[in-house]
């Protein structure tokens, strides 16, 4: 009897254990270091430039509502958004959130990187855009679950970099923040960015569009 | 005769009651469903003349968008009534809400159809009604009903916001009806779409409800605008990068 709970529960654990860490939201991926091509490719007026980077490991996705609240449970979200990235956090919270688990935000370097690879592709994906958009006849901002975009993936693995939600990096300009990223449903305009764009917002603003990932 | 007498009173009754539908159907037909409602409910239009969305004249310059064309109203007959979830639901006169501490800004409407318009507003803060009327401690938010049968929800913590206000004072003249006469909110961060006009009423929830455009349109319930490109009309709409959020200039 005692055996045979004892292999029941070794078998629930085993069950239970191996597809949370299969899905989890942990899990980080290795980015090589070593030069790659960063900046704006293709129009004429480009302004690429090889830049050389450190290894990293970097957040498969963007951190989620359920994740920033277990550390910061004054965070509010809706109901049954717990896989959604976590938005309306300033700069200084998603700091204080990476390094509480002893992470960091990304450089807009490394963010670039993960995103690209080294061919100075335009989109995580590849040199074209999604013909499909990922949600059509949509105006403003709908999150998804992290992930949601099966076709949203870098050359390493990494998910949800030309939309879903902008995200903080340690990047500054103008007294500002840079963030990287985008979202995916925008009215009358692109529907994904590419990996070179990017934004300036005053660290102490929090937006809906706004999320983080972070790297060690 | 008999017969001729019979028929007579039967032609009488059906003459009456058609002529009675006739005029019945005339009259209402430009106020059918909800604007109907909304005309039984206040009791304030002005003359036959209708209030719609236009791009014409003076209007080049900054766009009207409504969602049904409405009659003009008549401003001594006008009163904002705010009820729902408050401790003293009442009526207000414009004059009585141009009383309260008025608050300037200049600040630009940015349209989720690529253009905005800049204008100086004035009016004054939902704080200060809240003042007047008590909101309960469950309330969330508001619902705004207006003339065109529009109905948009703002959260309270949108509406505190310092940038968020309720005006009825656009470039140092009253708010034209095409703007949004007698008053009209003005969320600079969030698309114009979030800014209703020509408001009659203003509801104390506890829940949030979805807005017109949010149901019948592609539109998010959040309204903030997005990072992208904008297309001012008082710059040529020469198309211009935006990082998200109010656009400051």
């Amino acid at each position: 009897m005692d055996m045979k709970i004892t292999f029941s529960s070794l078998v629930m654990i085993l069950v239970w254990f191996f597809p949370f860490r299969a899905a989890s939201p942990e899990r980080m991926i290795q980015i090589p270091g070593g030069p790659f091509l960063m900046g704006e490719m293709d129009k004429p007026t480009s302004s690429s430039q090889t830049v050389t980077v450190d290894e990293i490991w970097i957040d498969k996705f963007e951190v989620s509502n359920a994740e920033f609240t277990a550390l910061f449970p004054e965070h509010t979200y809706p109901e049954g958004s717990g896989r959604h990235p976590v938005s309306l956090v300033t700069w200084e919270e998603a700091r204080r959130y990476c390094e509480q688990i002893d992470k960091r935000l990304p450089t807009e370097s490394e963010w670039e990187k993960a995103a690209r690879g080294t061919d100075g592709r335009p989109y995580p994906w590849g040199n074209k855009k999604l013909r499909r958009k990922a949600h059509p006849s949509i105006s403003g901002m709908i999150k998804r679950i992290v992930g949601f975009n099966k076709r949203d993936v870098s050359v390493y693995g990494v998910r949800d970099m030309a939309a879903s939600v902008w995200e903080w990096t340690m990047g500054r300009s103008q007294g500002k923040r840079v963030a990287r990223g985008g979202v995916w449903n925008h009215h009358l305009d692109y529907e994904y960015s590419r990996v070179y764009e990017f934004i300036e917002v005053a660290p102490e603003k929090a937006y809906i569009f706004l999320g983080f990932r972070c790297v060690r | 005769m008999r017969t001729l007498k019979k028929i007579g009173r039967r032609g009488f009754l059906r003459k009456f009651l058609l002529g009675a539908v006739t005029t019945i159907v005339t009259v209402l037909k430009p106020f059918s469903g909800s604007l109907y409602i909304a005309q039984a409910r206040f009791n304030f239009w002005r003359s036959s003349e209708y209030v719609g969305k236009t791009r014409e004249g003076r209007y080049k310059t900054f766009y009207i968008q409504y969602y049904k064309p409405f009659r003009r109203i008549e401003r001594m007959g006008w009163r904002l009534k705010v009820r729902g979830l408050c401790e003293k639901p009442q009526e207000f006169s414009l004059e009585a809400l141009k009383a309260l501490p008025r608050i300037k800004q200049t600040s630009r409407i940015k349209c989720v159809e690529c253009w905005s318009a800049k204008a100086e507003w004035e009016g004054f803060s939902l704080l200060d009604l809240e003042k007047a009327v008590q909101p309960r401690p469950e309330v969330l938010g508001v619902i705004f009903r207006c003339a065109d049968t529009y109905v948009e929800y703002l959260s309270l913590k949108e509406m505190h916001h310092e940038r968020t206000l309720l005006v009825h004072t656009m470039n140092q003249e009253p708010l034209s009806d095409e703007h949004g006469f007698p008053m009209r909110v003005i969320i600079p961060f969030k698309y114009g779409y979030k800014s209703p006009k020509a408001i009659l009423e203003i509801e104390f929830v506890d829940r949030p409800k979805r807005g017109t455009w949010t149901q019948i349109g592609p539109y998010s319930t959040d309204g903030t605008i997005l990072p992208g490109y904008d297309h001012p009309l008082d710059q040529g709409k020469k198309r211009r990068r935006i990082f998200g959020g109010e656009i400051r200039d």
